[in-house]
């Protein structure tokens, strides 16, 4: 089970992230939050914030499932769980993107 | 004993009852894996006739062959038959047959759960097909947005079919996933580790878990819209707080994932049939291992794509056309791995490598124009036109039925230990690829011109016309060649001509054993050293059958098998599976009964089917007791394993695990419906709250800390009455309060909110009866002397589901009356 | 779009079909991956889908209703089995099944709809957007030239969906005045 675990980890981050970003969005626009805040809107402050949580909660992840206390003692796992590690951590900075590069409610 | 009477001696351990009868009190997989399969192909059929009434329809312009009415009643009978009773339970009933064999065992984890799943889903099906002969077919397209399908719109009952039929069908399909995940994880031969499992074995591993977490949202979403209305909830209503995006995001949440449901498997055949027919081993297993995983879970990010012109903002849009892009990926790594095996080896153009170039042809269209519809500026356009219809079949024909196709003829000397003899597959193969691609490549081209999905008829000025002849024309022509197919499938089944036992040179454990099947598949289990065994031991089939595996020695007339642990493949306790029973089929049209009732609104019969359901479910587990130990068991080759009963983790506390997986879902799709609700519908906050209570949230407390404690020391003690009696009644508060709830809950029929709170008391409510019909039992069983320190695996199990009460308890407590605290 | 989508069709095909030519090869699974999994499979997916998708963005991006002093706003309101087309400029003004705006000024369509969900679409001017009960979703739509624009309702809503039409009139300066005074009909 805790191969099974290691291999799913990343991936359910990710899934846990990227709905949670989507909700703090879609919280942002129906109830039309705004202000600003170090001269920067104040929803967009919230989302990129909320975008680099995304990516730090990866990365440590993906550390354990290289570092050799947390690493899988199979060779098949170890390989298969780094690989839906890096799934995880390129699909956080990939599908969350549009938080720095589209207009936030329109 | 020699080969030959252990044959013998298994055989009549293992056999259906003789005969027609057999069928309904058989519990074999492979008796119910075939059965799966030919009924699906009997729905195949049905949904491909329907096509051709929608061609025919489609042909011409001012069609007059149906009127809209039936003709709504065709596309959505067609799409619903399609992907709900063809491609589900195809996969079903191909994993069913096969895992068993692949995997190196007897049975699968639940055998009586197989049949019970087979039967709802004949008996669901069945209920679509009457509504469909009676002219009462659903009719708002295969995903019944409200508010068209509401109580408003569609007054009659064809709406009521799909929802309460389909949710009968999702029976079987998540008691096949339960049963398909454990038995993957458990039941394989000794010395199988996760790195030496075959592939299929992966991709079905996947799609099950995908199916217990993908198909919850749609079914909470049908138990909602159908209590909208029969009750007149009003979940998706916006002028009474509810929200008709509410069942898109729903339905979608299901839909998307349900894609890959079905691509899969199809998947996992190409893997699995490709490096053979190429003569070589799969390329990359640890890789295409990772991308099917990552597959799955990207697929649960998708869902919005199908929502683009919903007037959802540009960056949520954004998110979702990330993720959609993204998908593409894993797909990639799996297609050229294909590809990379095909270089590795000899590719040889057998008939099911004609298929197999069949699908790459198709799915590969079907990607790229998925990947242009990923992208909004142009969903914008080609939304809800042909195009979207013509691309959706190719990822699901192409991906799909191609492989599929493939997998059959692979398969087929197994299902029949006979040769092909009559040749007609090439020219099936040739029609179905031409009159397909034409039929579906003239839709891409009249979507682009305009023409919008779904509509009955067209005039001939919209220029049209000839298209859409051409496109009726190659509809008529893959239709002939899918009947070429058939027949070759059904000469094949009946010609005489015996094959050799391992035609394709395969290396997987299914080709180790007499075909057709027997009913035991294997005489005695292998010791699996590689990830393709034949491969390594030609002559491991004779070894087998002469006894030299595990388990070689049929005792005391157990059907037995072994489990292993999940990551090592280790020998880990022994099983033995129930026999022969009606007691599914029985039992599932019990559950038929109860879904009728709803259906044709007789109230008073639901309560008595579901106590007919409670009693048969007491019966079915009942059956299992022992009342003697069952000591460690010698499995031969020396080693001794410990009796399922007496482990903490049983098969029962496995399967427990991931239904409650399913359940957890639904109950998280239920809370996400209120916090949408809540956010995003229009009509909130609502007039009233809840008036919250000390003292309901006192007793529910208490009777939440008190149910777990309790259930856990009675696992310790010897014993174990007092504890199950405090667990008893700290579930009846729980059940009461949650009943409180229910009754003090402002006007459910006059906003959302009050429906949701009244829906969420009901869902505990149901939780807490259960819970406490399974302490009775467990009660009954220590009284009767079932329960020793060697056969306790049922305490464990039942600790699981007070677990999961107390949890959602807590929940649902603090949905209900916290908002009333805060406001 | 459709052009890259052919080329690595045709590249796909390509590869799928040589194996079948020359018979195997000598290599290492080692590199093999390295090839085909890992060039083939993941970068070289990811370079082209980046692209695209950044591609998507910008034209997304763009074709948002931006601010604007000329723009002019009207009103859409499905039903079955109609179109009814409300004017800010002309309060009071109602017409169904055509809608009346200028050409070459932008116009905001503010869609909702009175029972069903239905679509809005008129293909030569813009995408298509949902009528939701309880929304109003905002199009922006342009026509370059004056003339009548054929529309539909893109989204099933029964018997009848498919003769669920309405047209688009866009008239010169001088006649989307006279429009707006009621002197069209
Ligand atoms: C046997 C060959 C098939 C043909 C000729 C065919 C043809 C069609 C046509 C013409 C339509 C659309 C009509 C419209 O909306 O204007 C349609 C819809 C659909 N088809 Fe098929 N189809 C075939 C096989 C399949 C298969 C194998 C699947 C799924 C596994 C499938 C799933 C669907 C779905 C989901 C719809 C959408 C229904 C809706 O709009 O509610 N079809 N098919
Ligand atoms: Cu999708
Ligand atoms: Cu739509």
């Amino acid at each position: 089970m805790r191969d099974i675990i290691r291999i799913l980890i990343s991936p359910l981050v990710w899934l846990a992230a990227f709905s949670a970003v989507y909700g703090l969005h879609g919280l942002i626009c129906g109830h039309g939050i705004d202000g600003e805040a170090f001269g920067l809107p104040l929803p967009r402050l919230l989302l990129v914030a909320a975008y680099a949580a995304a990516i730090l909660v990866q990365l440590p992840i993906l550390w354990a499932l290289y570092s050799p206390r947390f690493a899988s003692p199979s060779p098949f796992v170890r390989f298969v769980s780094r690989a839906t590690g890096w799934v995880g951590l390129v699909a956080t900075v990939w599908s969350l993107l549009p938080v720095v590069m589209t207009s936030y409610c329109g | 004993m020699n080969a030959l009477q252990r044959h013998r001696r298994l055989t009549e351990i293992w056999a259906s009852d003789p005969g027609f009868r057999g069928w309904f009190s058989t519990v074999n997989h492979t008796d119910l894996g075939r059965m799966f399969l030919a009924t699906a192909f009997f729905f195949f059929i049905v949904g491909g006739i329907l096509s051709m009434l929608i061609r025919a329809q489609l042909a011409t312009p001012h069609s007059a062959f149906a009127g809209p009415e039936i003709y709504n009643q065709i596309f959505t009978m067609h799409g619903t038959i399609m992907m709900f009773l063809f491609a589900i339970p195809t996969f079903e009933g191909l994993a069913i047959y096969l895992l068993p064999k692949i995997l190196g065992t007897r049975d699968l984890a639940f055998p009586r759960l197989t049949a019970y799943g087979f039967w709802c889903y004949v008996f669901g099906g069945t209920m679509l097909l009457v509504s469909m002969l009676l002219g009462i077919a659903p009719d708002g397209g295969w995903f019944m947005y409200p508010p068209l399908s509401g109580p408003l719109f569609s007054p009659g009952i064809n709406t009521d079919f799909w929802l309460i039929g389909i949710t009968f069908v999702e029976i079987s399909a998540i008691a096949a996933a339960v049963e398909l995940t454990v038995s993957i994880l458990k039941y394989r031969a000794p010395g199988m580790s996760l790195d030496k499992m075959p592939i299929f074995a992966w991709y079905a591993l996947v799609t099950a878990l995908m199916i217990l977490t993908g198909f919850p949202p749609l079914i909470l979403g049908s138990v909602l819209l159908e209590l909208e209305r029969a009750f007149g909830l009003p979940f998706f209503q916006v002028d009474l707080g509810g929200d008709s995006l509410l069942w898109q995001h729903l339905f979608w949440l299901f839909g998307h994932p349900e894609v890959y449901i079905i691509f899969l498997p199809a998947a996992g055949v190409i893997s699995t049939v490709l490096p053979v027919m190429c003569r070589t081993t799969l390329l990359g297993y640890g890789w295409i291992v990772a991308a099917a995983v990552a597959l799955a879970f990207l697929s649960f990010g998708l869902w919005v794509h199908h929502m683009f012109t919903t007037g959802i903002p540009h960056m949520g849009l954004a998110f979702f056309s990330a993720a959609s892009t993204l998908v593409a990926v894993p797909t990639g790594v799996q297609i050229f791995a294909w590809i990379g095996t095909m270089w590795k080896g000899r590719p040889e153009l057998h008939l099911p490598m004609l298929h197999i170039l069949g699908f790459f042809f198709t799915f590969v269209i079907g990607g790229l124009t998925g990947v242009m519809v990923a992208v909004v500026p142009f969903d914008w356009q080609a939304h809800d036109t042909a195009f979207i219809t013509a691309h959706l079949h190719y990822v699901l024909f192409g991906g799909f039925v191609f492989p599929i196709f493939a997998g059959i003829y692979y398969w087929l000397p197994h299902f029949t230990g006979r040769k092909r003899f009559f040749r007609l597959g090439e020219l099936a193969f040739g029609l179905i690829f031409a009159g397909f691609h034409v039929t579906f490549l003239a839709m891409h081209w009249v979507g682009l011109l305009g023409q919008r999905r779904r509509i009955p008829t067209y005039a001939p000025e919209d220029g049209w016309t000839t298209i859409n002849l051409i496109s009726s024309v190659g509809s008529f022509v893959l239709t002939i060649g899918i009947a070429v197919l058939l027949i070759d499938v059904i000469l094949h089944v009946l010609t005489a001509v015996r094959g050799r036992r391992n035609p394709w040179n395969a290396g997987t454990l299914e080709w180790a054993m007499m075909t057709p099947a027997p009913a035991y598949n294997f005489a005695s289990l292998p010791h699996v050293t590689s990830r393709e065994p034949v491969a390594e031991d030609p002559e491991l089939c004779v070894a087998l059958a002469r006894g030299q595996g595990y388990l070689g020695e049929p005792r005391h007339g157990w059907r037995e098998t072994l489990t292993v642990d999940i990551a090592s493949g280790t020998p880990d306790y022994h099983v033995i599976y129930p026999a022969n029973t009606r007691l599914p089929i029985l039992m599932s049209a019990v559950t038929g009964v109860f879904f009728l009732s709803l259906l044709l609104k007789f109230y008073w019969t639901i309560p008595v089917a579901m106590i007919g359901v409670a009693i048969l479910a007491w019966r079915w587990v009942w059956g299992l007791g022992l009342k003697e130990d069952i000591p460690p068991q010698g499995i031969g080759r020396g080693q001794e394993v410990p009796h399922a009963a007496s482990v903490a983790r049983s098969p029962g506390w496995w399967g427990t695990t991931f239904l409650l997986t399913a359940n957890a879902t639904f109950f998280g799709s239920l809370l996400f419906g209120f916090a949408f609700l809540w956010t995003v519908a229009p009509g909130w906050p609502p007039p009233e709250w809840l008036a919250p209570s000390a003292l309901e949230l006192g007793i529910g407390l208490a009777g939440i800390v008190a149910a777990p404690i309790a259930a856990r020391l009675a696992r310790r003690s010897q014993a174990p009455l007092p504890f199950l009696a405090i667990a008893g009644a700290g579930i009846l508060a729980i059940g009461a309060v949650c009943a409180a709830l229910m009754l003090r809950t402002p006007d459910p029929t006059g906003h959302a909110y009050g429906a949701t709170l009244l829906v969420l008391g009901g869902y505990g409510l149901f939780h807490a009866a259960l819970a406490a019909l399974m302490v009775a039992f467990l009660a009954a069983r220590v009284r009767r002397g079932f329960v020793s320190p060697l056969r306790r695996a049922e305490l464990p199990i039942v600790g699981l589901w007070i677990d999961y009460l107390a949890t959602i308890a807590l929940l649902i407590l603090l949905a209900g009356h916290l908002p009333g605290l805060l406001s | 779009m459709l052009g890259g989508a052919a080329l690595i069709f045709a590249l796909v095909m390509t590869l799928l079909v040589l194996p079948f030519l020359r018979r195997g090869r000598a290599g290492s699974d080692g590199s093999r991956v390295r090839i085909w999994i890992v060039g083939l499979g993941l970068v070289f997916p990811m370079v082209v889908l980046a692209a695209l998708l950044a591609y998507g963005l910008v034209v997304g991006e763009r074709l948002l209703p931006r601010e604007a002093d000329d723009v002019v706003r009207v009103g859409a309101e499905g039903r079955l089995s109609a179109w009814t087309f409300s004017y800010e400029d002309a309060p009071g003004r109602a017409t169904e099944g055509v809608l009346h705006i200028p050409a070459r000024r932008p116009v905001d369509v503010s869609i909702t709809t009175a029972d069903v969900i239905h679509s809005f679409w008129v293909p030569r001017l813009a995408g298509k957007l949902d009528a939701i009960p309880g929304y109003v979703n905002v199009l922006r739509i342009e026509a370059d030239a004056p003339g009548t624009y054929e529309g539909v309702s893109a989204e099933f809503s029964g018997p009848g969906y498919d003769s669920f039409t309405f047209a688009v009139t866009a008239h010169d300066a001088d006649g989307w005045e006279a429009f707006l005074r009621g002197e069209t009909q």
